[in-house]
């Protein structure tokens, strides 16, 4: 059997027999090198009582070249890329060791979780969320873990209780944005997902809001 | 424990071998070269002039090629040499002070930063191979007892049996060939044997993560001894010994540097000397940096070659032995 089969099957194993990880892991097809890999959101953070899913593939020449992971499930974080999945760590790169296994590099994707580094981003616009405002950045990342990974639904925001349940409140609060805000341009007669794109990517949040004149958010929906 | 020759106390930088100036490409736009770059994020460089670095990067660049064997033949000091003929006259006098001292031959690794573990335990196996009939078994039995008795270390390190177990049986086995016949080979260790064991990607890697584990257990266990001396290659700060060998001893690439090796002697108990071939010496003699575990038993001292962010293999022969 060769080396790194027989490796895979022992942390698969090790995997298995590890009751207090929660860290799960299983085949996604024939080949014992392409697994999906799962475990809670940490507790204390915005992804507490989420099930995170990730996609693991396992090089031709491991366990000498790194795991290639990556989210399934999507993540706002300012190092996991919100529309691919794909996660900026240095272990997963250069800083890769064959100490590491399937489930200690799991349990460094948790701890990622626990803590963000926003100055070494694979999503910059989450990150400058994230540095722009903490408690906006929470509040998305939560609402994320509640309707993608199954966490608990969001302490009610009262602002939004008066408009019905639906896709349009969703799309803001995905975006990290304020219902206001979007309203006060979507007045001016500009399509409501081309007000919440430019909001999202000026980074119309928290302190910045004060800095963006109303006219360059106008400017940026002509353009768009 | 000796820093005989810390990076950081190593006055100054290495010299690389200088072309003569009218075989620069003249209008070649150096400073914005881009390429990959294997040593100007060292700040130690960063005194070189444009012209120095694109040639340092070249001599690079050829050691990186990934159609250098991770192990070659041994060569003729000669071939090494060559290689230097317009550079500075400071590599010649040196290589040929070395062959002044009986060494005549240099087995290359390739530069991959794996390369001083690697030319450690080719050296280390070579040497077994090489003892005298009557030693043969017993040094070979020693030796493989020396690794049995590391595992403890191992796993007092923190490092999980089925991380560490087959790196240690892919090394033990090419030992234990030395004396009994492998089941695949169907023969005993012999110097081609041995050889295309080490060019072989997933045997020699698996050797080379084999002494990473060593070097770190060896530094995790016994912090007191080596936490003064343990910062970080990159930016000079201190590091604790767990995040230093998570970083840079058990990671896969990193080169080596004196701590490393330092802990490595000790772990396998072995003496080994690095011939530091940096140009910079002034009466054209190389130093020699002695690793002395203090209880190596083997007669003939193992001799790896240094030049600036390289290591190979330095021996007294010029060419492979008959089988």
């Amino acid at each position: 059997m060769d080396a790194r089969l027989r490796r895979v099957n022992k942390e698969i194993a090790d995997c298995k027999n590890d009751k207090t990880s929660k860290i799960t892991l299983e085949l996604v097809d024939e080949s014992p090198f392409h697994l999906k890999g799962a475990f809670p959101g940490p507790e204390g953070t915005p992804y507490e009582g989420g099930h995170f899913e990730v996609d693991i593939r396992i090089p031709d020449s491991y366990p000498f070249q790194p795991l290639k992971m990556k989210f399934i499930t999507k993540v706002y974080h300012p190092n996991i890329s919100s529309a691919s999945g794909a996660i900026c760590l240095d272990i997963l790169k250069d800083a890769w060791s064959p100490v590491l296994t399937l489930k200690s590099t799991l349990i460094s994707l948790q701890s990622l979780l626990c803590s963000p580094e926003p100055n070494d981003p694979q999503d910059a616009e989450v990150a400058k969320h994230y540095m722009t405002s903490r408690s906006s950045f929470e509040e998305t990342a939560r609402y994320w873990t509640h309707i993608y990974a199954g966490g608990p639904e969001a302490k009610a925001a009262g602002k939004a209780r008066d408009t019905p349940v639906g896709a349009v409140r969703d799309e803001i609060a995905i975006a990290g944005l304020e219902k206001a805000h979007v309203d006060q341009f979507e007045a001016l007669g500009f399509e409501r997902t081309k007000v919440i794109d430019v909001l999202r990517r000026l980074n119309y949040r928290g302190a910045n809001v004060a800095k963006i004149t109303e006219d360059r958010v106008v400017e940026e929906l002509l353009k768009s | 424990m000796q820093p005989t020759m810390d990076r950081r106390e190593r006055e100054g930088l290495p010299q690389a071998p200088r072309l003569v100036s009218g075989d620069l490409p003249p209008e070649e736009p150096i400073p914005s070269y881009t390429g990959p770059s294997f040593v100007t994020d060292d700040p130690e460089l960063s005194r070189l002039t444009p012209a120095e670095l694109y040639e340092l990067n070249q001599g690079m660049l050829n050691d990186a090629v990934p159609d250098r064997p991770l192990i070659d033949q041994l060569k003729h000091i000669a071939v090494l040499r060559s290689e230097y003929e317009h550079g500075t006259p400071a590599f010649l006098q040196q290589i040929d002070y070395l062959r002044s001292q009986g060494y005549n031959g240099i087995r290359r690794t390739r530069g991959d930063g794996d390369c001083f573990y690697r030319s450690l335990a080719f050296a280390f196996v070579e040497r077994l191979m090489n003892s005298e009939e009557e030693e043969l078994e017993f040094s070979v039995m020693s030796a493989i007892s020396t690794l049995e008795s590391v595992l403890p270390m191992l796993e007092a390190a923190g490092f999980q049996k089925l991380v560490y177990e087959d790196f240690y049986e892919t090394f033990v086995s090419i030992i234990k060939q030395i004396v009994e016949p492998d089941r695949l080979d169907h023969s005993n260790l012999t110097p081609a044997l041995l050889l295309e064991a080490f060019q072989s990607p997933e045997v020699s890697n698996s050797v080379v993560v084999f002494l990473r584990l060593l070097t770190s257990a060896q530094i995790r266990t016994d912090p007191d001894s080596y936490a003064d001396f343990l910062f970080n290659p990159e930016l000079g700060e201190p590091m604790a010994p767990r995040e230093f060998c998570e970083s840079f001893v058990e990671a896969v690439g990193k080169e080596a540097d004196h701590v490393q090796m330092t802990a490595l002697s000790r772990a396998l108990n072995v003496n080994f000397s690095v011939a530091y071939l940096d140009g910079r010496s002034k009466d054209g003699t190389v130093d020699f940096v002695q690793f002395d575990s203090g209880n190596d038993y083997g007669s003939e001292p193992m001799v790896l070659l240094y030049r600036p962010g390289h290591y190979d293999i330095l021996e007294r022969r010029s060419q492979e032995p008959l089988e």
